[in-house]
């Protein structure tokens, strides 16, 4: 019956066009980034940074770093709205549509009703993440030489690579790009769990992301960085880092899955206590 | 089939239901009328364990729904006011979400209630091509999937038009006769609830009011109606002979028990005062609700 469950979950989120308003926005961002590094200044200024550097340009301007390139603001931004669109509706929407009163009048629990549509969310956090990187760099390999990768994030990382291993990594980083994306729908599903509005369970996970993106930047703030789930998300781009902080990695890992279940217990607990009224 | 005991539920400050005792036998249509607020959906709501009762237990089909959840509503069927669907599904795939939350249910049944409700044909269609009629009746199929021995229904003619009316009340009263189902129909439209109903029970402000048979309503309380000149006098003279209980509007007397409309015409002729006409009305639902609703809380209890 689990299965059941879940496979009825599954089929009411990608049965909605919205669903797929996020895979759609990546396709048409990535096609510009890529066009706009290839033909502005991006990639002349890129090449210097590299060259600055000791590195031949030619060698490291490849599918992979212009992928990655491309990814950095998308993870930041575009990846938190959608998952948390799709987190902020999961409950909240059936609610306020009635759907959810029909669902509750059989004999189902709602931690299991819960469940299924956490695991729901969850699954489909970890496609738009596969979706991203394969158009990234599905986008970058039609532009760019399949060559050696360079990536560079200010204070986080400054790696070289070979194809080979940039590869690998660029794999791995995507597998923690899923963990930050189901955080971020996680914690839209809590708030999605309380008596609010749809729209406003997605603005409140996406206040919380940008106040804890604020507080990051304010260097008071840097003794606190590991109450920042910001500041763990950047794990994807420690994957790149040369060796890798495995240590580093795996306790950001740790705090943002502890982070994901606690806000579906958090949101099961309000929706246990909740009046479903019509 | 139903049992709410001393159920009491108060959201914040205000209190929708208080110490509501309602027993719904086994086999019985039984009826649930109320105002608007009155406390039906909310009492409604408690039975499908959708509302959490303050105080008071709600038991369904011998489990208490608080705490026995699954089985209090494995033999349970629900239709709500404006039933909401996966508008953008069909019909044939909202019924397969909506049962496998009861158990699994195989295609046969699904094709078998489709029929039954009247839907061959357009469930493969989206739900949102669906009428309002159509919605009605996949609200009927998707209640009747897990083969219910309970049906509650709660305001299920509203919005459908009167044609839409009539074929709700002629499949409520199939389901009642070919299926053998208890159903709790909760409703604003009392000719519905006094054509097919048993047993009602009547909700003002949170309260019951009334609980019994509907044939019990129909004798409850016999009005005569008088036609004479002088209403007033009519009824000093027939008040001094101890034949009336009370008077209504200047048109309607009530008579003591055991009086009959023959002596009231031989008291007033004998008295002097004309008698132009003077016949038993039988007391409809709506006269019986509405005395109710809109008398003082302590009277209207005594029902």
């Amino acid at each position: 019956m689990f299965y059941l469950h879940l496979r009825n979950e599954l089929w009411k989120l990608f049965g909605k066009k919205r669903t797929y308003i996020g895979f759609g926005a990546f396709i048409l961002a990535q096609v510009a980034m890529s066009f706009a590094f290839q033909s502005t200044g991006w990639k002349r200024s890129f090449e210097r940074l590299l060259s600055g550097n000791g590195y031949v340009a030619e060698e490291f301007v490849s599918a992979l770093t212009v992928a990655v390139v491309m990814l950095i603001p998308q993870v930041s931004l575009l990846m938190p709205l959608y998952t948390t669109l799709v987190g902020g509706d999961l409950v909240a929407k059936e609610y306020e549509e009635g759907t959810l009163r029909m669902m509750l009048s059989r004999p189902v629990s709602r931690f299991r009703l819960l469940l299924v549509k956490w695991i729901a969310g969850v699954l489909f956090s970890m496609l738009l993440v596969l979706v991203l990187g394969v158009i990234a760099l599905g986008v970058a390999r039609l532009l760019f030489p399949w060559k050696s990768m360079f990536v560079f994030n200010p204070g986080v990382t400054f790696s070289v690579l070979s194809a080979h291993d940039g590869f690998i990594r660029y794999l791995l980083a995507h597998g923690f790009m899923a963990i930050n994306a189901g955080v971020m729908f996680s914690l839209a599903f809590m708030f999605s769990c309380f008596n609010i509005k749809p729209a406003a369970a997605t603005v409140v996970a996406l206040t919380v992301l940008l106040a804890s993106l604020v507080l990051e930047a304010i260097p008071a703030f840097d003794v606190y960085e590991n109450w920042l789930v910001t500041h763990h998300f950047k794990t994807w781009l420690h994957a790149f880092q040369s060796p890798v902080p495995w240590s580093q990695i795996a306790q950001s890992e740790i705090i943002l899955l502890g982070v994901a279940m606690s806000c579906f217990l958090v949101g099961c607990t309000a929706f246990q206590v909740r009046d479903i009224k019509s | 089939m139903i049992s709410l005991t001393e159920v009491t539920k108060n959201f914040s400050s205000r209190m929708a239901v208080e110490k509501l005792s309602l027993v719904v036998p086994r086999g019985e249509i039984f009826g649930l009328l109320g105002h608007n607020g009155a406390g039906k959906s909310t009492a409604i709501g408690m039975m499908l364990g959708q509302v959490w009762p303050t105080s008071g237990e709600v038991k369904v089909c011998g489990h208490d729904v608080t705490t026995q959840r699954a089985k209090a509503l494995h033999a349970v069927g629900a239709i709500f006011e404006a039933p909401a669907f996966y508008d953008y599904m069909s019909g044939w795939r909202n019924l397969q979400i909506l049962s496998h939350y009861t158990a699994r249910t195989s295609n046969e049944r699904i094709k078998e209630v489709i029929d039954w409700v009247g839907l061959t044909g357009r469930e493969h269609s989206k739900v949102k091509t669906y009428s309002h009629g159509m919605r009605a009746r996949l609200a009927l199929a998707q209640a009747l999937l897990p083969q219910p021995e309970l049906l509650i229904l709660d305001e299920p003619g509203s919005g459908l038009d009167p044609e839409g009316i009539a074929e709700m009340r002629q499949t409520i009263a199939r389901l009642h006769r070919e299926l053998g189902l208890t159903i709790l129909l909760s409703s604003h439209l009392l000719s519905e609830v006094e054509q097919l109903c048993t047993r009602i029970a009547v909700l003002n402000k949170g309260r019951k009011v009334f609980e019994g048979r509907i044939t019990e309503v129909r004798a409850a309380r016999s009005r005569v109606a008088l036609k004479t000149p002088d209403f007033a006098a009519a009824a000093i003279i027939l008040g001094e002979h101890g034949l009336i209980a009370g008077t209504e509007g200047g048109e309607f007397i009530s008579l003591k028990a055991g009086i009959t409309t023959a002596d009231v015409a031989r008291t007033l002729v004998s008295a002097g005062i004309a008698v132009e006409g003077i016949w038993q009305r039988q007391q409809t639902l709506e006269d019986f609700y509405l005395d109710l609703v809109k008398a003082p809380p302590a009277t209207a209890a005594k029902n």
